[in-house]
């Protein structure tokens, strides 16, 4: 379809408008944490550093625990992708390659997890935690971050599981292969496009999560980095500096995974969904 | 071992429903226990009150108040949000260079932890030193600067605007799922038969996509309703309780005041009001086209 010269200049106008939206904020908290500390309060803002440091990166990683903060959402992150994969893969097969009685039913109420809101089973949660003695522990928060993604994992390999022609199924079937052989080896790499876009959905809902991690741990050496992170904006007279690099450094795992698999993200995303 | 075939599915989708059931449904068996107790702080025990603490919810001006902050809450942020997203994916709907990449790393502002999101923009809006605020001043709109945290209504509309900025590109990515969805044939014999941009978006686009932007609005307003850690780390709840939505109020009530019980009371309402909304919504949005 031609396009003409002022419909054009509408996109365009469109794309810079979002693309400064979104991408300005980061460019600033980017920049301001290389900036002297001067600059960055200074009273005019400046679009490119006029002074260039390491010190806020070199006292984030010496003088805080960050690190280790790190590591922690590296930990229960990873955890949760893979508890959350091996509950929803199987589920999913089920529900979007067999036929069984109250399949609709069942679906529905996974679509209603979806509606819940978390913050109602925060309170009792707490409560089973202690009595479970799970508190101030990791496996508290992968639990809980399973449990948030779980619904919106099964649903997102739907249009995945749905797009395999039912033959290939039957050939393998006809082959005498087992119904787990079948999902193992005919299945699962079929939809391994699917089952990226729900590892990178978990990473990312787990990795960000921030309020049960908040209530549930209590020693600084178990908090995962939003928890940490928001403990070392409170503990410090407000340092940008040393807050720019912080933000700046917990962009970087998400945005190297995102890299890597994002495109797979977007299409479980933009295929799947709305059904 | 051989499983018999109609017990198979159910074998698959087990663990997954189990491990839902002891983490959702269990704990809001235990919700909806303890709103009917007397329990101040976890790990104490407390009576059986009946609906007690319901029925001083239910007279708190506190609550009412809260309950219609997050009306206006949802209202305003699915407004939002849907705008942005709409106007987004029509743009990322037409083919130009780069498209490809422009529609993964639109998702930019939602893969960031929360956390970093409010730290960016308590930076961005400071009113010392910060980016927006020097701009203004700079550009002569304000002589001072503007306490985008510290009046209520300007605190209100800052915190939808930064919660929007978040979801609006996750919304954008299922919008383009529809779009992708109708024919282009369609808007080619548009063309030729001489209709102009807007024709073609009032007469093809919008009508096929308003089931998409039912769904939506739905899940827009599913997801913004339970949104508590960026106004909880910006405003907690303030200034002068102007962005306490529900879940602030619920979490406040239950480990500021120590009061568990009022707050499972409140948290079961809230449930069943959201709950109820979900399944009328997806009821009505179930129709045929023609019903609706």
């Amino acid at each position: 379809m031609k396009r003409t010269l002022r419909w054009n200049l509408a996109l365009l106008a469109v794309l810079v408008s979002l693309a400064t939206l979104i991408l300005l904020p980061f460019w600033f908290v980017l920049t301001g944490s290389i900036k002297e500390p001067a600059e960055i309060i200074g009273r005019e803002p400046t679009m490119f550093p006029q002074s260039f440091t390491l010190q806020h990166y070199a006292k984030l990683i010496s003088a805080s625990d960050y690190p280790v903060y790190m590591m922690n959402s590296m930990i229960v992150a990873t955890a949760s992708t893979v508890i959350t994969l091996l509950l929803a893969i199987p589920a999913g097969y089920a529900f979007f390659r067999m036929s069984f009685a109250g399949r609709e039913t069942l679906y529905r109420a996974i679509l209603l997890a979806y509606a819940f809101p978390s913050i109602v089973i925060l309170i009792p949660l707490f409560g089973i935690f202690a009595k479970l003695g799970l508190l101030d522990s990791r496996l508290a928060l992968v639990l809980v971050n399973v449990a948030f993604a779980l619904p919106f994992a099964i649903w997102m390999l739907r249009s995945f599981f749905a797009s395999i022609p039912i033959e290939i199924e039957e050939a393998a079937r006809l082959d005498g292969g087992a119904p787990l052989t079948v999902l193992r080896r005919i299945m699962i790499p079929l939809v391994a496009p699917g089952i990226a876009a729900v590892a990178v959905f978990t990473f990312i809902t787990s990795w960000t999560e921030y309020v049960f991690a908040s209530v549930m741990i209590l020693s600084d050496a178990k908090r995962p980095m939003p928890v940490g992170f928001s403990g070392i904006i409170g503990q410090y007279q407000i340092d940008w500096g040393l807050l720019l690099a912080g933000a700046s450094l917990s962009l970087l795992p998400v945005v190297i995974l995102f890299a890597f698999v994002g495109r797979w993200f977007v299409a479980g995303l933009t295929e799947g969904a709305v059904k | 071992m051989k499983i018999p075939k109609h017990i198979l599915p159910f074998a698959f989708i087990g663990p997954a429903m189990l491990f839902l059931a002891a983490m959702l449904l269990w704990p809001l068996a235990q919700a909806i226990i303890l709103s009917l107790q007397s329990v101040r702080s976890v790990g104490t025990t407390g009576d059986w009150v009946g609906l007690s603490n319901y029925r001083e919810v239910l007279i708190d001006p506190v609550f009412w108040g809260s309950a219609w902050l997050s009306l206006i809450w949802v209202l305003a942020n699915a407004v939002l949000q849907t705008l942005l997203a709409l106007v987004a994916a029509l743009a990322l709907n037409q083919s130009f260079p780069g498209v490809r990449i422009a529609r993964t790393w639109i998702v930019l502002t939602w893969i960031v932890p929360t956390v970093v999101v409010v730290m960016i923009w308590r930076w961005l809006f400071s009113t010392s030193g910060g980016i927006v605020n020097p701009l203004l001043m700079l550009s002569g709109v304000t002589d001072a600067p503007v306490g985008f945290f510290a009046n209520p209504t300007i605190a209100f509309a800052t915190l939808v605007f930064i919660n929007s900025w978040r979801w609006f590109p996750f919304i954008t990515l299922m919008m383009l799922a529809g779009l992708t969805r109708i024919p282009r044939d369609l808007y080619e014999a548009a063309s030729i038969d001489g209709a102009g941009p807007w024709k073609r978006f009032s007469r093809i686009t919008w009508p096929l996509l308003a089931p998409t932007l039912g769904v939506l609005l739905v899940i827009g307003t599913l997801l913004s309703f339970n949104v508590f850690d960026i106004i909880w780390l910006l405003t907690a709840g303030g200034p002068a309780d102007s962005t306490r939505t529900l879940p602030v109020l619920i979490y406040e009530t239950a480990f500021k005041s120590y009061r568990m019980s009022e707050a499972a009371a409140v948290a079961v309402l809230a449930t069943v009001f959201l709950m109820g909304f979900a399944l009328l919504a997806t009821r009505w949005l179930a129709r045929p086209p023609e019903a609706r």
